[in-house]
C-alpha cells in the first residue's frame, strides 16, 4: 500500500493571534488578508496592516510554514491601484503565495513579480479543468481553490485533467452559492463579495429584540426571526427563513457548516492536494478548535496502515464551533443539491 | 442602439419556448440569445433544437448568439460546451473560463466571441485581455453601475461593444443546489422538472410578506424587475451599444415594443416606464445603474 | 485552565440590578481605559467614539452603560437608547476573556446577544481578537505595573 500524497492544512486568520494559534496547533499554511476591501473578508477590525503581516510571516517562517494573502476581490477602475499595490506588498513581504481571482490582476502579478506563486481562489468561480487550465495556460497558477459545487467524483474528475494543485473547503460556513456568482448582498445592500469584500455587512445588520421574537434584518429587510431559546445564524442573507407558497422554511439554506471529516481518505487518495478551513471572521478560540481536529485527522490519514477512524470527541468539538451546531457534506454527497 | 433579447432563464414546455422565438422573429429585437444557461437538467429543447431556432432567426435577419451555461460540473456539461463552440456558424456567449478556454484556443480560435456578464469582468485590463484572446463584445456584470461602467470604457483601449442588463428580473447567484426541487423536497437529480410550472420563477418574500427574490432552479433572481426604462436618456448618453431585455412569462414583445418607441424618441421614457408597469410581474427597480442597492427604485415609478 | 458552566443564582441578579450601577461601570471604563493605546488601537475603535455601549451581565443584573470620547472612555450616566448593546452571563464573558469560547459559538447558541448596530459588535469582537497578549504582557511587564503579570499569565 502507497502512502497518500502530503496534504497541506489550510487554517483562516484574521488577526496575529489567529495566525501564531493555527501555527500553534498544527496548521502548515495560514491565510489572510490586508485590512481593505482587496480580500472577501473586509470586516471591521478584522485583517493585517503592515507590522501585524510582517510579525505573522516572520512567527510562521520560522517555524517553517507558508502564509498565503488572498487579494480575492475584483478591482475597478477607479480602484485598480489599490490591488496591484496590495500584490506589490505582499510580494515585498515575502508572502509564499497570493490568491488571487481577478485576470487582469493575475496577468499584473505575473508580469511584475514572476517569482511570485499564484493561487485561484475561490472567487474565481473555476468548476471545470478547462477553466482552471485557462488561468494555468495564461497566468502559470499553481493551484485552483474549487467552489464548493462540485461531487467528490467531480472533483476527481478535474484533478485527473490538470497539472494544477487542487485545494477544497474542508469545514466552515458554507456558502451554498457558486462562490464569485453570488449578487444577492449586492441586490439587498449595494455591497457584494466579489468587489466590496463583504456578505451581508455588519454595518447592514440589525438586530431586535420584539414581541414576536429576535428580529434580524439586513438594510432593513427582514431576513428571520428566531423564538426565545431557538439557536441563531448569521443575518447571512441566503441562511433566513422566508416564505415561498405556504410555507415558512430555509428555503435556500439550513445555518448549518461543511464538514468533509470523513471523506478525507476519499479526498486523499483522489489527489487533492489542500484542505482549507473556511473562518477568518472567527476567534483566536474557533481556529485553535478546529486546526487541531483537522490536524490530528490529516495525520491519521497520512499515517496509512488501519482503516480511517474519526474519533467521537472530534465531530463534537467541530459541531460545537459549527453554525447551528450542525454539518454537512454539501455538494460533495449529491444527494444534497 | 441595438436591442438584445437575452437567453431564457426560464424553463418552458418546448412549444411555448418555440412559440415564443417564432414571435420573436417579428419583433423589434436586432439580437436573440438562446440556448439553455442555468440547468443542464432542462431538455425541452437540446443544442440541435436551439441550432434550428437560430436558423429560423437568422433568416428573419437577427443577429443570433449562442450562450453557455454559467455553472459547468460534469464531463457531460462540457460536452454540451464542446459543442456550442464548434457550431461553426453562430457568436458564442461565454459564460465561464472553461467556454473562454475553448474559444481562444486550439488551431482555429474564435475572433469574434461575447464576454458574458458572469464572467466577473469589472476593470479595463481585464477587459482588454478578453479581447485579445478574441472577445468583440463585453456584457457589463448587473451589479456594475453606470460610473462603473463608463470609467471602464473610458479605460480600455479596444474596440468594443458593451451591452447592459437593461429590462427582466435580475440573475443574482447561481448554486449547486436547486432550490425549486427542495421547495418540493425533491433531489435535484429527481426533480420532476418542477421549473416548468413556473413560467417567471417561484416568488420568494419574507416573513412579513414583501417580495424579495425569485427560485429558478439552481438560479435566484430578484423578485423585483430591474428597467431601465425610466432611465433611457441617461443610458444613450452613456453611448452603451446595445441593452439585454430578459424574456420574461408574459408581454415580452410588448416590453420590446416600448423599448424600440423610446429609443426611437416616440413616447417619453417616463411614460415609457408607465406604459410598461402593468406589463411587469413585479414592481420595477433600477438601483444597481445608479450604484445603490439592486432592490431600490431610484426614480419613482 | 477551562471555565465549568456556571451562572449566578437568580436572587443575585435581582439584587444586583438594585444596586448602584455607577461603581462597576467606572472599574470597566477605568479598565479599558489603561488598555486603550497600550493594548486597543484607538484608530481602529475611532467608529465607537459618541456611541452609546450598553454591556448587559445577565447573571449579575448589571447594564454598564458607557461611551468613547476623545479622552478616552467615560460611563453614560443617563439611561438613552444604546447603538449597541451586548448580553451575556458572567461565567461567559469570563471565557470570552480567556479566549476559550469563541463569540460567533456563544452567538449561534444564543448565549451571546448583539442588539443595535451589528457592525460596533463586530468591530468590538475583532480588535479584541486582535489583542497579541504575548506582546502586550512583555510590554507590560517593562512598564512594572502591579499585578499586570499575573493578570496576563492567566489571560494567556
Amino acid at each position: 500500500m502507497t502512502s497518500p500524497r502530503p496534504i497541506e492544512l489550510v487554517c483562516p486568520a484574521g488577526s496575529l493571534p489567529a495566525l501564531k494559534t493555527a501555527i500553534d496547533h498544527g496548521a502548515d499554511c495560514v491565510y489572510l488578508g490586508f485590512k481593505d476591501a482587496t480580500n472577501a473578508r473586509n470586516f471591521s477590525g478584522l485583517n493585517f496592516d503592515d507590522k501585524a503581516m510582517a510579525e505573522g510571516i516572520r512567527y510562521a517562517h520560522d517555524r517553517g510554514r507558508k502564509v498565503l494573502l488572498a487579494l480575492n476581490t475584483y478591482p475597478q477602475t477607479d480602484n485598480w491601484q489599490r490591488w496591484t499595490g496590495a500584490v506589490d506588498r505582499a510580494a515585498t513581504f515575502g508572502i509564499d503565495a497570493v490568491i488571487l481571482a481577478d485576470p487582469g490582476l493575475m496577468a499584473y502579478a505575473r508580469k511584475t513579480h514572476p517569482d511570485l506563486r499564484l493561487h485561484l481562489s475561490v472567487q474565481g468561480s473555476a468548476t471545470s479543468y478547462d477553466a482552471i487550465n485557462f488561468y494555468y495556460e495564461h497566468f502559470g497558477i499553481s493551484r485552483a481553490v474549487l467552489p464548493r459545487v462540485l461531487s467528490l467524483a467531480q472533483v476527481e474528475q478535474v484533478i485527473a485533467n490538470t497539472p494544477v494543485e487542487i485545494e477544497v473547503f474542508g469545514f466552515g460556513g458554507l456558502c451554498v452559492m457558486v462562490e464569485g456568482r453570488c449578487a444577492l448582498s449586492a441586490y439587498a445592500t449595494g455591497e457584494s463579495p466579489n468587489c466590496d469584500g463583504a456578505c451581508s455587512p455588519g454595518k447592514h445588520v440589525r438586530w431586535e429584540q420584539t414581541p414576536k421574537g429576535m428580529e434580524t434584518r439586513l438594510n432593513g429587510i427582514l431576513i428571520d426571526r428566531f423564538a426565545d431559546g431557538e439557536r441563531a445564524g448569521y443575518p447571512t442573507l441566503c441562511k433566513g427563513r422566508f416564505e415561498v407558497g405556504d410555507e415558512t422554511y430555509y428555503a435556500i439554506e439550513e445555518p448549518t457548516s461543511l464538514n468533509t471529516l470523513e471523506l478525507l481518505p476519499e479526498l486523499a487518495r483522489i489527489g487533492v492536494r489542500a484542505i482549507k478551513i473556511e473562518g477568518r471572521q472567527r476567534s483566536p478560540a474557533y481556529v485553535a478548535q478546529v486546526t487541531q481536529v483537522w490536524r490530528a485527522a490529516i495525520d491519521r490519514v497520512l499515517a496509512g496502515g488501519q482503516p480511517f477512524r474519526i474519533e467521537q470527541a472530534w465531530m463534537a468539538e467541530l459541531n460545537k464551533v459549527s453554525e447551528g451546531q450542525s454539518h454537512t457534506l454539501g455538494a460533495y454527497y449529491r444527494p444534497w443539491k | 442602439m441595438k436591442i438584445a433579447l437575452g437567453p431564457l432563464l426560464y424553463y418552458w414546455p418546448r412549444q411555448s419556448t418555440l412559440a415564443f422565438y417564432a414571435d420573436m422573429a417579428d419583433a423589434p429585437v436586432d439580437v436573440v440569445y438562446l440556448g439553455e444557461t442555468v440547468c443542464s437538467r432542462r431538455h425541452e429543447l437540446r443544442l440541435p433544437d436551439w441550432l434550428e431556432v437560430a436558423e429560423i432567426l437568422t433568416a428573419a435577419g437577427k443577429e443570433v448568439v449562442l450562450s453557455s451555461q454559467v455553472l459547468v460540473e460534469s464531463e457531460s456539461d462540457l460536452k454540451t460546451l464542446r459543442r456550442i463552440v464548434a457550431n461553426g456558424s453562430f457568436r458564442v456567449e461565454a459564460n465561464d473560463m472553461g467556454a473562454v478556454r475553448l474559444l481562444s484556443s486550439g488551431d482555429a480560435p474564435a475572433r469574434n466571441w461575447i464576454a458574458g456578464p458572469t464572467l466577473n469582468i469589472f476593470n479595463p485590463t481585464t477587459l482588454s485581455l478578453f479581447a485579445d484572446l478574441g472577445a468583440t463584445r463585453w456584457v457589463a456584470p448587473p451589479e456594475m453601475s453606470r460610473d462603473q461602467i463608463r470609467a471602464l470604457r473610458d479605460g480600455l483601449g479596444h474596440n468594443m461593444e458593451v451591452e447592459i442588463f437593461a429590462h427582466g428580473r435580475l440573475p443574482l447567484a447561481y448554486s449547486a443546489r436547486c432550490f425549486t426541487a427542495r421547495h418540493y423536497n425533491l433531489q435535484k437529480d429527481t426533480c420532476e422538472f418542477r421549473c416548468l410550472q413556473f413560467a417567471d420563477g417561484i416568488p420568494l418574500k419574507t416573513r412579513e410578506g414583501a417580495p424579495f427574490l425569485t427560485l429558478n432552479g439552481i438560479q435566484t433572481q430578484s423578485a423585483q424587475v430591474h428597467t431601465l426604462l425610466g432611465d433611457l436618456p441617461a443610458v444613450c448618453a452613456e453611448g452603451v451599444d446595445l441593452l439585454r431585455v430578459s424574456p420574461q412569462g408574459q408581454h415580452t414583445l410588448e416590453i420590446l415594443q416600448i423599448f424600440r418607441q423610446a429609443l426611437d424618441g416616440l413616447i417619453p421614457p417616463a411614460d415609457a416606464l408607465h406604459e410598461a408597469l402593468p406589463l411587469l410581474p413585479a414592481e420595477p427597480c433600477n438601483g444597481f445603474w445608479h450604484g445603490r442597492p439592486g432592490v431600490d427604485q431610484h426614480i419613482p415609478a | 485552565m477551562k471555565i465549568p458552566a456556571f451562572t449566578l443564582p437568580a436572587p443575585l441578579a435581582r439584587v444586583g440590578a438594585r444596586l448602584p450601577q455607577l461603581p462597576p461601570t467606572l472599574a470597566l471604563v477605568a479598565g479599558l481605559n489603561l488598555a486603550l493605546d497600550r493594548v486597543l488601537p484607538r484608530d481602529t475603535l475611532e467608529p465607537l467614539a459618541g456611541k452609546r455601549l450598553l454591556l448587559k451581565v445577565t447573571d449579575a443584573g448589571m447594564a454598564l452603560r458607557f461611551t468613547l470620547t476623545p479622552r478616552g472612555f467615560r460611563p453614560l450616566l443617563d439611561s438613552g437608547r444604546p447603538d449597541l448593546t451586548i448580553s451575556a452571563t458572567t461565567r461567559d464573558y469570563l471565557a470570552l476573556a480567556l479566549r476559550e469560547e469563541d463569540p460567533d459559538t456563544l452567538f449561534f447558541s444564543r448565549r451571546l446577544l448583539m442588539e443595535g448596530e451589528t457592525d460596533l459588535g463586530l468591530l468590538v469582537k475583532n480588535t479584541l481578537d486582535a489583542v497579541d497578549w504575548d506582546s502586550v504582557s512583555t510590554r507590560l511587564a517593562a512598564l512594572k505595573l502591579p499585578f499586570a503579570r499575573q493578570l496576563f499569565a492567566r489571560a494567556h
